[in-house]
């Protein structure tokens, strides 16, 4: 049983990981730090929790303000560069923020037991829900929880005006200017958003895998990060869900008896896919298309 | 005084080092910035290619114990293969202003590459034959290696037959024309697919050389190699101004250097988080870098 409730946590923690890189690609910029803001948030609340002793909560919180300031401040000279350079200075971002994270020795001694991350070793003992009796349950719950929240704050912010604005730097940004949108605004308000997500994606994961480790936040993990909304389009929230279910669900966890060809055949998926589908599987294309399906064979019941 | 000689000769002999090692830079900034000026696009997978090409190299040296020469032929040719072959999968039929499509799809390519290395060498390093390891030269205090001049010297050769083909012959001449407006060099019956083919072949030759050459400098190759190789290939593209073959290489004998001296002054761990702060403080005082126009497209 542990072993899904490990799925489902790993599928909730990069749903919002993926929706983080979501809410950037609506407004048309593809950012490779998010793996960079998932281990600042993941390294925060560990601290606070672990050398502060905080409550999970408030720790949650603060490290999602510290990873949205980030993105802000990476935002503003990031964003002076367009396109194809912003990809370079995220990705520059997101190894500079791993090599930090490497080089980071920060041990305090805690009730006789030495903690807090040490270096290349790793930052380990990070054991919240253990000392606090939390049962699998209630963690996968605690992190779903966050899930439907984002995923439901999302979804509404489309509806509003604010989805619009966000979708009309996407499409156009000198057009979105010409009808008084402060493109800059927007874009830096998408970056400090995206970062807040990864965040919270980040302080979940640390304590759910109870063990820090920089290589987990490779350019590996900003590549899943992106692809999951570009593999689920962004017409909806949902096709990022459906994304990392497949990835996660059927690409990684079903297909483990291929062992490690399948990181081969996550390299091929999204070639294949960039070539067949350059606007993500589930375009409006793909969309109409089932809408039709289904509503045929509604028709078809009812006649 | 004697302290600050002795930290000035080893600081110095530090930068030079560097200098020397920072053609390897160059030649992958080269590629993409040949890459980026051909298509405006860029190509994530193209220091992944250029390792691959060193590895089919390094096979072929186990395989048939060839001369050196024959391992930077090898290699070169090899990674221009591979450079037409990441052409034909990420970029031929991607629609032409999808640029994150193409990108995206060459992230793919790089997954794939570097799985595919990781799993026919196991993700052990393997042993590169360096070249004139033992050669070295005092010039005063100062010594100079002779593989890493070794390197520079076949830099300098690369870069100059690529210039050499860039603005004397008729295919360098396409390539600039088609850089500089498609749909006109379109109008004057230059096909856009086969020039930019030909350019990833050639960006790929040179990728080849470079690959080859960071293996013979460091004495291994490895998988790990492929992250850091891009990664400050694009640094080096993005401080000498996308588009721009001049920047490319003044951009990578200066990172070359740096991160040499920044490797003397504070150790090989945070060596690369310099050189990418180096990137920030780029983007933010010249985000078109040295040699850049302002960019008008994205």
């Amino acid at each position: 049983m542990d072993y899904y409730l490990n799925l489902i946590n790993t599928i909730g923690i990069h749903t919002l990981l993926g929706l983080s890189a979501y809410i950037l690609l609506l407004t048309g910029q593809l950012s490779l730090a998010q793996a960079g803001f998932f281990a600042v948030g993941a390294y925060s609340a560990a601290v606070l929790t672990v050398i502060f002793g905080w409550n999970i909560l408030p720790a949650i919180g603060l490290a999602m303000l510290i990873t949205g300031f980030l993105a802000f401040l990476v935002g503003f000279p990031a964003l002076r560069v367009r396109g194809l350079m912003l990809v370079v200075a995220t990705l520059a971002f997101g190894e500079f923020v791993r090599m930090f994270f490497y080089n980071l020795k920060w041990r305090v001694t805690h009730d006789g037991v030495e903690v807090g991350p040490d270096g290349t070793m790793g930052f380990s003992e990070i054991r919240y829900f253990a000392e606090h009796g939390w049962t699998s349950w209630e963690v996968t719950s605690l992190i779903w929880i966050f899930v439907i929240i984002v995923m439901a704050l999302i979804w509404w912010a489309d509806q509003t005006r604010s989805g619009a604005v966000l979708r009309a730097v996407g499409e156009d940004e000198l057009a979105a200017g010409t009808i008084g949108i402060d493109v800059t605004v927007v874009k830096v308000a998408a970056m400090t958003a995206g970062g807040i997500i990864a965040g919270l994606a980040g302080s979940l994961y640390a304590h759910q895998i109870t063990m820090l480790d920089h290589h987990a936040f490779t350019v590996l993990l900003a590549t899943f990060a992106i692809a999951y909304p570009i593999l689920g389009g962004v017409s909806n929230v949902f096709g990022t869900l459906v994304a990392v279910i497949f990835i996660q669900g059927l690409l990684v966890e079903g297909l483990r008896f291929l062992g490690d060809w399948r990181m081969l055949l996550f390299g091929a998926l999204i070639v294949v896919v960039m070539n067949l589908k350059p606007r993500g599987l589930f375009d409006s294309q793909t969309l109409q298309w089932i809408k039709n399906v289904l509503r045929l064979r509604f028709f078809r019941r009812l006649s | 005084m004697d302290d600050f000689w002795f930290e000035f000769v080893e600081i110095t002999q530090s930068i030079g080092d560097g200098f020397l090692y920072g053609s390897t830079y160059a030649l992958i900034g080269i590629g993409f910035t040949l890459i980026f000026g051909a298509m405006g696009k860029l190509n994530i997978a193209y220091a992944a290619t250029a390792i691959a090409g060193a590895y089919s190299s390094l096979a072929i040296f186990t395989l048939f114990d060839v001369s050196l020469v024959i391992i930077f032929i090898v290699s070169a040719i090899s990674a221009a293969i591979l450079g037409y072959l990441v052409y034909l999968t990420c970029f031929r039929f991607i629609p032409v202003h999808n640029h994150l499509a193409a990108l995206m799809a060459s992230v793919g390519g790089l997954f794939f590459i570097d799985e595919v290395i990781v799993h026919a060498t196991r993700g052990s390093p393997l042993n590169f034959p360096s070249m004139f390891s033992e050669a070295y030269f005092e010039v005063g205090p100062y010594g100079i290696r002779g593989d890493l001049l070794f390197v520079f010297v076949i830099g300098l050769i690369s870069t100059g037959v690529l210039l050499y083909v860039l603005f004397r012959t008729r295919l360098g001449l396409a390539t600039r024309a088609v850089a500089q407006q498609d749909v006109a060099a379109r109008l004057c019956g230059m096909s856009i697919h086969s020039t930019n083919s030909a350019t990833f072949a050639v960006a790929g030759l040179l990728g080849g050389i470079a690959g080859a050459m960071t293996a013979a400098a460091v004495g291994i190759l490895s998988p790990v190699m492929m992250l850091p190789l891009t990664i400050k290939g694009l640094i080096v593209t993005v401080i000498g101004g996308l588009g721009s073959i001049p920047g490319a290489i003044i951009a990578g004998l200066f990172v070359g250097s740096f991160e040499n001296v920044v490797m003397y002054v504070r150790g090989i761990d945070e060596r690369d988080m310099y050189v990418v702060a180096l990137l920030f403080i780029f983007l933010i005082f010249r985000p078109n870098g040295l040699f850049g126009k302002t960019i008008t497209r994205d």
